[in-house]
């Protein structure tokens, strides 16, 4: 008999224990979802801070832009000077988007296959210079853009005697796309499995089939996606441009001629005394998000469905 | 080689007796230790690998079964700091001295790896042929017939030959592993290097991998780790076993014929091993 009362014993104050551990732990978990609750504001507050000059400015874009934007001669003509008689005449800004684009194609072939090669190199190899490499790059990465600009105009203008041109503004581009381009390469390389690597050697596979039959259309997509960041960070700068395109009153394709680019132009034209002048700076920069944010979405779905495909 | 040493090697572990059922070597290997950075992997592997019969290398995590199975297509040259002494031996050739270059090598001794590493942005046939591909064949009739041989071989033909261009990784991964080894036997290896190929499967498609298996080594010789001594002891004719030393080096303790392993062992661990008792 004494055995049953020692076997209930225990129980009753494991009880007591279990009832003590409840209660402590109701308390702590009101405190939690109070301090929880205080968290969820604090995000919502800190979300709206963010939203609200976004959406301001997509307003003032809109608003602004969409104006000007919505004549068809904008994209077709060339700029003119406003005069007293014809305060309102200004053209177009068919030179500038000519001129982006020129100018970020020859950007995208000088920095494009440097970069993605650049950037497998030092995915693949750990040797001093590709260490080396890697520090300039990210150095380069975080320095002001205006020296790009300074590097082209001294280097393509003034040593090689190449004048005002395309030329010069895409190489001032290129310098700045290089990086981006380098650092996301290598990072979207070194992603990729080395399981997968192995099973090229074991094939045997020479280290360089490799890199370009399994590494490279492996990290594809991530190279992809930095390419196009870069291009759209290089759409978007005056300052490396600012000194060498020359800013060209013409539509030309040709790189050794002067060419205009569309943040130059928000730029010359902000400075305008011309009010119409002015106005129109809102519809160039309508246009530029558009070319930024239509090349980024269609690399997007790009890249999904490339995901999706596998 | 030190002849002194390799009889004490001999004598410490189960000499590999020619028995006349057993025929000729694929490949030998003579006192092979593999190191990285100086640290000591595993060591003192001396046994005869034999044409057309599945040998399997078992042992307790960190014995070095798979460093050792990577040392036998050298694919251990890529790491920093490796290093592979001794002898392999494939037909009589010392593959780290002897003037078989390492892509030759590889395309000689194939490898299966842990888990189903089908090349992601290839087709099934594609897959298939890409081992001929990275080695310059282009011809397509050679690159059709290679990739129907290998399928088959891989139990893996009626059930993709009707989506041969859709993306391997839709495939199960019971049917990527298949995969892995029929393109690997596309560049119809001497030796197929098996590293654990089941582990990450599950039962089914382990058993048809294990049945797979039984089918291969007519035409190839198969060395395969593996974890689970079940599957050793259904698949492999012969077994290595091999154990952690005291300086956490991984060592051969025994080898002989697996109905040997598994029921009358030589050294007391063995038999601790293969009844469960350890590892």
């Amino acid at each position: 008999m004494s055995g049953m009362i020692e076997l209930e014993e225990p129980k009753a104050a494991e009880h007591q224990m279990r009832d003590e551990i409840r209660q402590i732990s109701d308390k702590v978990r009101r405190r939690r979802q109070l301090r929880s609750t205080m968290m969820v504001a604090l995000c919502a507050i800190a979300l709206c801070i963010t939203a609200v000059p976004l959406f301001l400015l997509l307003y003032q874009l809109f608003n602004r832009g969409l104006p000007v934007v919505l004549h068809p001669g904008f994209y077709t003509q060339l700029p003119q000077t406003p005069n007293l008689i014809t305060p309102n005449a200004t053209g177009g800004i068919s030179n500038a988007i000519i001129g982006t684009l020129v100018l970020s194609l020859y950007a995208s072939i000088m920095a494009i296959p440097v970069g993605v090669l650049v950037g497998i190199y030092l995915a693949e190899s750990d040797s001093k210079l590709a260490a080396s490499l890697r520090v300039i790059a990210q150095t380069m990465a975080g320095a002001p853009s205006i020296l790009m600009g300074l590097f082209a105009f001294s280097f393509i203008i003034r040593d090689l005697h190449i004048g005002f041109s395309a030329l010069a503004g895409s190489f001032a581009l290129a310098v700045l796309m290089l990086p981006v381009i380098i650092i996301s390469s290598e990072i979207a390389v070194r992603g990729v499995p080395n399981t997968l690597r192995e099973a090229g050697l074991a094939l045997g596979a020479k280290p360089h089939k490799v890199s370009m039959k399994i590494v490279l259309p492996a990290a594809l997509t991530g190279i992809v996606t930095g390419i196009i960041l870069a291009i759209s960070r290089a759409i978007g700068e005056t300052a490396p441009v600012l000194l060498v395109i020359g800013g060209g009153y013409i539509n030309s394709w040709k790189p050794l001629d002067p060419v205009a680019a569309m943040p130059l132009s928000i730029y010359e034209n902000a400075k305008s005394e011309w009010p119409s002048l002015r106005t129109e700076v809102w519809g160039i920069a309508l246009v530029l998000v558009v070319f930024v944010f239509v090349l980024s979405l269609s690399a997007r779905i790009w890249a999904s469905r490339k995901q999706q495909a596998r | 080689m030190d002849q002194e040493f390799m009889a004490q090697v001999e004598t410490k572990v189960t000499a590999p007796t020619e028995t006349p059922e057993r025929g000729a070597s694929a490949m030998q290997l003579k006192n092979v230790a593999v190191s990285f950075h100086g640290r000591t992997a595993v060591r003192d592997c001396t046994f005869n690998i034999t044409k057309n019969r599945v040998t399997s290398l078992i042992g307790p995590s960190g014995s070095g079964k798979t460093t050792l199975l990577r040392a036998l297509n050298r694919l251990h040259d890529l790491t920093p700091g490796a290093k592979v002494a001794g002898q392999i031996l494939l037909e009589g050739t010392d593959i780290y001295r002897g003037d078989i270059t390492v892509t030759e090598l590889r395309t000689r001794v194939g490898m299966v790896f842990q888990r189903p590493n089908p090349f992601p942005t290839m087709s099934i046939y594609e897959n298939a042929v890409s081992g001929l591909r990275f080695n310059g064949v282009k011809k397509k009739a050679l690159l059709d017939e290679a990739a129907e041989t290998s399928l088959k071989s891989a139990a893996l033909w009626d059930s993709v030959q009707n989506r041969l261009k859709v993306a391997a990784s839709n495939l199960s991964g019971g049917e990527q592993q298949r995969l892995c080894i029929a393109r690997a036997l596309a560049m119809d290896p001497e030796v197929l290097l098996m590293d654990e190929p089941t582990s990450a499967l599950d039962p089914i498609a382990t058993l048809k991998i294990e049945e797979l298996m039984t089918e291969l080594k007519k035409r190839v010789t198969v060395i395969i780790v593996t974890h689970n001594m079940q599957q050793a002891a259904r698949i492999s004719d012969d077994c290595a076993f091999l154990l952690m030393g005291e300086d956490r080096a991984g060592e051969l303790i025994e080898f002989d014929t697996t109905e040997k392993i598994f029921n009358n062992p030589i050294d007391p661990r063995t038999l601790d091993y293969t009844l469960g008792r350890f590892g």
